[in-house]
């Protein structure tokens, strides 16, 4: 499965969040991850995020895609991190 | 499915907020640690111990490759899958030679009936294979009434000297002509692709093999000795064929390796970077192509399949359920 997870949150948090995502997804942009993860390791994900966040205050947003058929990812400007695991 | 991580570039591999960091003079790179299955290193990399903890917490095997593309070794962590009763069995079927002769024969077996699917392949295609096909038929009878592990492996470095001629007629390119089998260094292009492909399967194979409950120190066709490991040969030959070959033919056919990506090195020749993150790059993709299961009924990369393999043997060793090699259908 291929997400988009991308998130607001509160300053005060916001640092850890952003380590807890880049455990499991590759960070493409300010708020925005990206990559491939199995339904359990998502949920495992999830479950890890609330711990951290403040879900009165905070809001994350993951779209997910069955597939990347027919999808196309089109940057303009620069890329800030190629999604590459060949360095 | 999980990725591997592969490192060609020199600096600082790091445990930092619990994922993985590669450091570089050109900056920090993060990789998302729950994603990946096998780091390979092909680079001078700088690595602590508490990153091989970290490794071992995730269960993650790191290959290294020297500069002069060989397999160095495994940082194979601890076993998380552990069962005495399966290396139990293990053993009991290594140890009574007709079971393992048998063992031996399917891996042979099946490593011949995948190249013979790779040279039909090619042969429709109009490169006049006929004769080389028949020839290797002709000795795959031979296989059944081979009762000995060495001329077992004799038989299958013959058929697979007619293999590797063969190259000739699918590689249409003067730059790529394979004269004879040569390792350690390896003497011409040809040579230096097939080598630094088999290792990188290898590689793969032992990471496979490390996410079932086999050992991979015993071997069949390969026979358990002093060497580390050798079960990941063994099953490796039967995708030699269908993984590693196909990627040289596209690459060299396809025209994206040429001269420059070459070097000579040790009285042999060599990939050099770009030329090795070429080749990296096009396995990787052949590893996650999927092919419809035939018996599943689902789609499985090339990847699952060399783990179904051993889990296949598995099932032999404690059900007894006979093990048939996987061939491709095209």
């Amino acid at each position: 499965m291929f997400v988009i997870l991308v998130y607001d949150v509160n300053e005060k948090r916001v640092a850890k969040a952003l380590k807890k995502c880049r455990q499991y997804l590759t960070w493409v942009q300010n708020s925005v991850f990206e990559g491939n993860i199995s339904e359990a390791t998502l949920r495992r994900l999830i479950l890890e995020l609330e711990k951290v966040l403040d879900l009165s205050e905070d809001s994350v947003i993951i779209y997910k895609f069955q597939n990347t058929w027919y999808s196309e990812r089109q940057i303009i400007g620069i890329e800030k991190n190629p999604v590459d695991f060949m360095t | 499915m999980k990725k591997d991580l592969y490192v060609f570039n020199s600096g600082f591999l790091r445990r930092k907020d619990n994922t993985i960091m590669f450091e570089t003079d050109e900056g920090k790179k993060y990789f998302p640690v729950e994603e990946i299955e096998s780091v390979f290193i092909f680079g001078e990399v700088d690595i602590n111990k508490r990153f091989l903890e970290f490794m071992t917490e995730k269960n993650i095997c790191v290959h290294f490759f020297n500069r002069y593309e060989y397999y160095v070794g495994t940082y194979y962590p601890r076993e998380h899958y552990n069962s005495g009763i399966v290396i139990l069995k293990q053993v009991e079927f290594y140890n009574d030679y007709n079971k393992r002769i048998t063992i031996a024969r399917s891996i042979v077996e099946g490593a011949v009936l995948n190249m013979l699917v790779v040279l039909r392949y090619y042969n429709s295609r109009g490169n006049m294979l006929k004769d080389e096909i028949e020839t290797i038929e002709r000795m795959l009878h031979n296989i059944n009434s081979c009762d000995d592990v060495n001329t077992l492996m004799a038989l299958e470095g013959n058929i697979r000297e007619v293999y590797y001629k063969c190259f000739n007629k699918i590689l249409d390119d003067e730059n790529f002509t394979f004269i004879r089998r040569s390792k350690n260094p390896p003497l011409d292009k040809i040579n230096a692709l097939i080598s630094f492909g088999n290792s990188l399967l290898y590689a793969t194979t032992l990471g496979e093999i490390y996410q079932t409950q086999l050992d991979p120190r015993i071997g069949y066709l390969h026979s358990t000795n002093q060497r580390k490991f050798s079960l990941n040969l063994d099953i490796s030959e039967i995708f030699k064929p269908i993984i590693v070959d196909r990627v040289i033919f596209s690459l060299v056919n396809k025209k994206v390796l040429g001269e420059k990506h070459f070097e000579k090195e040790l009285n042999g020749i060599i990939l050099n970077d770009q030329g090795k993150k070429l080749f990296v790059s096009e396995y990787n993709q052949k590893l996650y192509a999927t092919i419809t299961h035939p018996k599943l009924n689902t789609q499985v990369s090339y990847k699952r399949l060399i783990r179904m393999e051993a889990y296949k043997l598995q099932k032999l060793f404690l059900e007894n359920i006979e093990y048939k090699p996987f061939v491709a259908r095209w």
